[in-house]
């Protein structure tokens, strides 16, 4: 590590690779397009946009470090860090330090550490300080801190009240317009306690509001993430529980996908399930709100169900719900589990109200990219405990705090409860502790660094799939083959019922009760529902005597035979036309003739004829043959009954973009690619040198307005060539005063501000030293 | 596997099922008898059901609920899911909250006040504010505390438990005026059962036993009175029954036709044990109940309700009276159709006692009974006459269909010899069957005197076979009948069909099985009904066969 850096760029072209590496590592953003040199990359490091990226990314205690060090001032001595955290534990805040640097948020120069440019901007306010004296009164000086110290001791009650409203932010206030408050305002102006901001403003300068903080600058700071409160369970029970929470989500998404394919719900124009379907579908499945809603929506990550894209479109189960079901339960979870951890729809949110709207679920609300984050923070702030322990949830929040401090921190707290719910009923977490299948989800899905797994190759997760269904399968209770039938006319399953077994029995009864046995009962409706699908009552009774460990009771056999009874006595078909004459021998000649039989008359009654045919192009056809045939009108014409099993196509999912990962080898790479460019503009640059005249190199934008903010803070002139209408390209030497806007405010050589816009200055340099 | 094999599966929906056959099966049923309610006992699954009102009694019993989720654990085929668990424990814990307490002023214990206390100030200012339960208080004593007027004290107790707030009633009873009853044990002694039941309503203070039909409740009354040792007041459904409630007095316990009084349409006697009719209490005159003085007329020191599922609306609003007294009520069928079973419980108290019919008849204390459904098919003709009847009429017409003479003659004479009582509802039909079997007829236009004669007869074999009407559900001893045939019932009333099976169930001197037999007219209303009907029979296991009329 270089120590005598004069940037941010001199800095970084300091480090060693492995510094670089860990820089890349920490902001991938960096790396994507790949910069060209060095130069460039601390350029992008700089930008704001980037360094926004890197500080939502940091927790509480490296964003409190960095907020004292811009406060410390430029360079940031360690001690006033120190003091400014109210901390002695160097240690941690020189790791956080270190870790700021190495995230290139600092750099360190020969006097000290620096922090970017660009941070001061991104954080705004901070913490609530107001601005510095100097700032505010440009060319006073500053009031010593003994004497502020005095005049605090000795400000009024009604002052002393103002200035406890202003400590700990905002900083700015509305002044007050006449009465005692306008008195103590008046009284802390000339006691340079206040700064008026504009004419009806005053604002609590920097430095009172730290003497007020008593030098400290956060409430409170927590350098460290807050413990985790755990409370033990037994293991076994944690993965028992979850096995059977894993089971009873998989009977609901049987049960979900044959209630949706028999009557699927429409697709709300904006998109999303209805409230009332939605509250039709719990009450069908028998379960809480906000299941329904988890349940409906992890069927659609998953695939499972979709809208089938038809004129009037519905939400129908998808072609793959067949193979889904029919296969094995640790897998059918497996799919379940990868889709919900990888899945940006955030399923709390179904049922609450955005501006006044309530969220649909399978609507476009529920969109939020964000909860894939979360959700993976908590599950990782799970894991790091030991296995059999659970995590309190107000700690669990608590953490998710400390480690997001720039997110509003209901909807925070908000999702990590709804995280924690969908993981029980999931059975990634059993009585609250991660599960074993959970662990092996999180191993697989989760990389140590948080990586996302879309960035990982989808070969990998073909593979991972298979253990993830094999941690689980050891849990899922085993299908079992045998019912118990009962006279009362139920039939009772002690357990999850293979595939084949549990598809009848939700075909021929209605389900009663759930969860590790389901309780059927036989009505005659349910019978006759299997009777309408095709079964005959024999089939029926031989598939329950086959499945019973006991024997049929005799009032069940008498139900089934005797809705067969009745099953089929009247029939219903279809048919386009039909001819009827009281001669029965005109109907045979028509039946016998050859001719007619493209028309496929069948006879249905000893004088009905019918035929697919249209009636006119069947009359026709008669006549054509010498019958003589009169039309009837068409009214009581018969309706085609739709099929009730609807299927929408495939849902268009496409395998997820294979990116390359940024990781240790892809980043190595990068960083030799660099070194190499980085020689070149070495080369490069040399050779400007020798060259007489000041040079100016083409350099990207954000190259040229680093340099030129560098510039402007250290009053520095600078030559730079700007490209006019005509595409030639000028030389100015010029003192930049502000940025602003995509527009570059300067004096050039005749003193006359200037602007620049920032897109057509082609590169800059600074102006050599005077000799 | 993870199974730990246990005999009970934890249902979503709060329902137990225990499988019957299992080795551990009766133990796993002990341990959860005292919060669970029973609620189907076929053949192989029993279904408990896990209810907000079952686990406050099991409170009230002195169970709490580390108890109730370390029997659901303990006994637990599969892991038990967690929200129940939390669901167990969060609805235990609203019992006691709130508690009804005598407080004194000063000294004199009759200057008490009846006061509903907390340990939890929210809950009592949120029940408070409820608009049913605020005006049954009075004067706040503290932040803790307020005075209820002693009459509200059961009206208070029932809106508490619709709100889910029950009140701990520790304000105790009044000891009534002493009178000492003795069973006579000389020829007979409690069942074991019986036995249990009287234990456990008089540990209660107060409740519900629920016995099958010939059972024996009569007898855990008296037991219930032995051991009151008080004054009692007797509520039943009818003059016949008020009969044999006397008869069966005189002749277990030591009580005398002296001491034993009849309050009734007919005969108006108040004596240290009074038995009174549900009739004669909700007679109005001129809108007034004017019989109610019966209830203070003494100061009784237990009330017994005698088939509690048929209590009209007015004993229950007389009921919240009476909350100082101690009340037993009996009833083989908790179900009733207007759903007031939470009234009953709220009102007269808990579950006290509860078995499973099968179990009674395994130990051999009520009859084996073998239940026939036999399918008519009605003639083309009615057929068509039902299909084009008013719906209102429709039920009458299928039941009271002429199809069934043949058979309810066919099985007559099939069950020659036996005591046979054929059951029906419409009249006119009544009248036919009686005549076609020669057979005596008792309906409600028959005199006391007239129906005690046939059914003395009848007991003694004097007649093999009666024709009754609705007056023959309930409450008459008829111990030898052993053939039952019903034509026609309240269309889907459950608890007629239990009652009617009811009357067979007196164990014979000859061990010899009941027959009960229901015709029913296929594809019709009444088959619906005969369906609904049977569900509560099916559900205590008693399985019925379907066959055709051809088979018989």
């Amino acid at each position: 590590m270089s120590t005598t850096s004069r940037s941010l760029a001199d800095d970084i072209r300091g480090r060693s690779d492995r510094e670089l590496i860990d820089l890349v590592l920490a902001r991938p953003d960096l790396a994507r397009p790949a910069p060209a040199d060095l130069s460039s990359l601390a350029a992008r490091a700089s930008t704001k946009a980037s360094a926004q990226r890197a500080i939502e990314a940091l927790d509480r205690g490296h964003l409190q470090v960095l907020e004292a060090l811009v406060v410390a001032g430029d360079p940031a001595p360690l001690p006033e860090v120190l003091q400014l955290l109210g901390t002695d534990d160097e240690a941690t805040v020189e790791a956080h330090v270190a870790d700021l640097w190495t995230a290139a948020l600092l750099w360190r120069g020969a006097d000290g550490t620096h922090v970017v440019r660009t941070v001061p901007d991104v954080l705004g306010t901070l913490v609530g300080l107001g601005p510095p004296f100097p700032e505010r009164r440009p060319g006073a000086t500053a009031p010593a801190g003994d004497s502020l110290r005095a005049a605090i001791a000795a400000a009024p009650a009604a002052a002393r009240a103002i200035l406890d409203r202003l400590t700990w932010g905002p900083a700015v206030a509305v002044l007050p317009e006449g009465g005692a408050g306008a008195t103590a305002a008046r009284w802390l102006l000339e006691h340079h306690l206040l700064v008026a901001a504009s004419t009806d403003r005053v604002a609590l300068p920097r430095e009172v509001a730290l003497l007020l903080r008593e030098g400290r600058l956060h409430r409170e700071t927590t350098l460290l993430a807050p413990e985790l409160t755990s409370r033990p369970v037994s293991a076994q029970t944690v993965d028992d529980v979850a096995g059977g929470a894993a089971n009873e989500m998989l009977s609901r998404i049987d049960e979900l996908a044959s209630a949706w394919g028999a009557e699927p719900p429409r697709v709300l124009r904006a998109g999303g399930l209805s409230v009332r379907d939605l509250k039709r579908t719990q009450e069908r499945l028998d379960v809480p709100a906000g299941f329904a809603g988890f349940l409906v929506e992890i069927a659609y990550a998953a695939g499972l169900v979709a809208d089938d894209g038809e004129i009037v479109p519905v939400w129908a189960p998808t072609a793959e719900v067949d193979e889904w079901s029919a296969s094995e339960g640790g897998r059918r979870w497996a799919s379940l589990a990868i889709a919900w951890l990888t899945t940006t729809r955030a399923s709390h949110r179904v049922g609450t109200r955005v501006a006044d709207a309530p969220v649909n679920a399978l609507g476009p609300d529920v969109q939020w990219p964000a909860i894939r984050a979360i959700r993976r923070e908590v599950l990782s702030g799970l894991a790091g405990l030991p296995p059999g322990h659970a995590a309190d949830a107000d700690a669990l929040r608590a953490r998710l705090l400390w480690r997001r401090p720039l997110r509003p921190s209901r909807l925070l707290a908000e999702a990590v409860g709804g995280v924690l719910r969908e993981a029980e009923w999931l059975g990634v977490t059993g009585r609250g502790a991660l599960s074993t299948p959970g662990r092996t989800l999180l191993g697989h899905h989760v990389s140590p660094g948080g990586t996302d797994t879309a960035e990982r190759g989808a070969g990998d997760i073909a593979s991972s799939r298979e253990s993830l269904a094999a941690a689980m399968s050891a849990y899922l209770p085993a299908p079992i083959d045998h019912i118990l039938l009962q006279a009362d006319l139920t039939a009772v399953a002690p357990g999850p019922l293979v595939g084949s077994l549990a598809a009848f029995m939700r075909l021929a009864s209605d389900v009663e009760s759930r969860g590790g046995a389901t309780v059927h009962r036989f009505t005659s409706g349910s019978v006759r529902r299997a009777l309408d699908a095709g079964w005959t009552a024999d089939d029926v009774l031989e598939t329950l005597r086959r499945s019973s460990s006991t024997a049929v009771p005799q009032p069940l056999e008498y139900l089934v035979s005797d809705v067969a009874r009745k099953h089929g006595v009247t029939r219903v078909g279809s048919g386009a036309a039909y001819v009827r004459s009281e001669d029965r021998g005109v109907l045979e000649a028509l039946l016998a003739a050859r001719e007619l039989g493209p028309l496929a008359l069948r006879r249905i009654a000893p004088t009905v004829l019918v035929s697919s045919a249209d009636p006119g192009a069947l009359a026709d056809m008669l006549r054509e043959h010498g019958f003589s045939p009169v039309l009837e009108g068409r009214d009581g014409g018969v309706v085609v009954a739709e099929p009730a099993r609807r299927r929408a196509g495939s849902r268009h999912r496409t395998a997820p973009p294979a990116l390359s990962p940024i990781d240790e080898a892809f980043t190595q790479a990068l960083v030799s690619g660099l070194r190499v460019a980085e020689a070149n503009a070495d080369v490069r640059r040399a050779h400007d040198v020798a060259r007489l005249g000041p040079t100016i190199p083409a350099t990207d934008p954000v190259v040229s307005l680093a340099l030129l903010r560098d510039a402007i803070a250290d009053r520095h002139g600078v030559w730079i060539g700007v490209s006019d209408r005509y595409g030639a390209t000028t030389r100015h030497l010029v003192h930049p005063r502000r940025v602003e806007a995509g527009r570059v405010y300067a004096t050039d050589e005749t003193g006359r501000e200037q602007s620049y816009s920032v897109h057509r200055i082609t590169g800059a340099t600074l102006e050599a030293p005077s000799t | 596997m993870i199974t730990n094999d246990g005999p009970l599966i934890v249902q979503s929906d709060k329902t137990l099922l225990l499988e019957v056959e299992h080795p551990r099966a009766e133990e796993a049923r002990r341990a959860i008898a005292p919060f669970a309610e029973l609620e189907r006992a076929p053949e192989h699954v029993h279904t408990y059901r896990i209810t907000p009102l079952g686990l406050w009694n099991a409170r009230a019993a002195g169970h709490d609920a580390e108890q109730v989720v370390d029997a659901l654990i303990t006994h637990s085929r599969y892991a038990v899911p967690h929200a129940l668990l939390v669901d167990v424990a969060d609805t235990m814990d609203r019992y006691g909250r709130l508690t009804l307490t005598k407080e004194g002023l000063g000294d004199s214990p009759e200057a008490a006040r009846l006061v509903l206390r907390t340990t939890d100030r929210p809950v009592l200012e949120e029940v408070l504010r409820h608009k049913k339960i605020g005006p049954l208080t009075g004067e706040r004593i503290d932040d803790l505390a307020v005075v209820v007027h002693p009459s509200e004290r059961g009206t208070l107790k029932q809106e508490l438990l619709k709100l889910g707030w029950p009140a701990e009633d520790l304000a105790g009873y009044v000891d009534g005026e002493a009178h000492p009853i003795e069973l006579d044990t000389r020829d007979w002694a409690l069942r074991p059962y019986q036995q249990q039941a009287v234990d456990g309503f008089w540990h209660g203070g107060s409740g519900v036993v629920v016995l099958p039909c010939g059972a024996g409740k009569t007898l855990v009354g008296a037991g219930a009175m032995a051991a009151a040792q008080a004054t009692t007041l007797i509520l039943v459904t009818n003059t016949v029954s008020a009969r044999q409630w006397k008869d069966e007095l005189l002749h277990r316990t030591s009580l005398t036709e002296e001491e034993i009084g009849e309050y009734s349409g007919a005969r108006k006697e108040i004596r240290p044990v009074t038995i009174a009719t549900y009739q004669v209490l909700t007679t109005r005159r001129k809108g007034s109940y004017t019989h109610l003085d019966l209830l203070d007329a003494r100061d009784w020191g237990l009330i017994v309700y005698d088939e509690v599922h048929l209590l009209p609306a007015p004993i229950f609003r007389m009921t919240a009276d009476l909350q100082t007294r101690r009340r037993l009520g009996l009833t083989a069928t908790l179900v009733r159709e207007d759903g007031r079973e939470a009234d009953v419980f709220s009102l007269i108290g808990p579950k006290r006692f509860d078995a499973p019919w099968k179990d009674i008849e395994a130990q051999g204390y009520i009859a084996p009974a073998d239940c026939v459904e036999v399918r008519v098919t009605l003639p083309d003709g009615q057929r068509l006459a039902y299909a084009t009847s008013e719906r209102d009429d429709r039920y009458r017409l299928a039941s009271c269909t002429d199809a069934k003479l043949p058979i309810i003659e066919k099985l007559a004479r099939r069950h020659t010899g036996e005591p046979t009582l054929v059951i029906g509802q419409y009249l006119d039909q009544l009248h036919e069957v009686a005549e076609l079997l020669e057979a005596d007829l008792i309906t409600g236009e028959t005199t006391v005197k007239e129906r005690q004669r046939l059914y003395a007869a009848f007991r003694t074999g004097e007649i093999g076979t009666l024709v009754v009407s609705k007056v023959a559900n309930f409450s008459i001893d008829l111990p030898e009948a052993s053939v039952a045939i019903q034509i026609s019932g309240t269309f889907g009333s459950r608890q007629e069909e239990a009652q009617r099976l009811g009357r067979l169930l007196r164990p014979k001197g000859d061990g010899r099985t009941a027959h009960f037999y229901t015709l029913v007219s296929r594809d019709t209303v009444d088959a619906d009904f005969a369906a609904h009907r049977q569900r509560f029979l099916a559900e205590q296991g008693y399985a019925y066969r379907i066959i055709n009329a051809g088979d018989l």
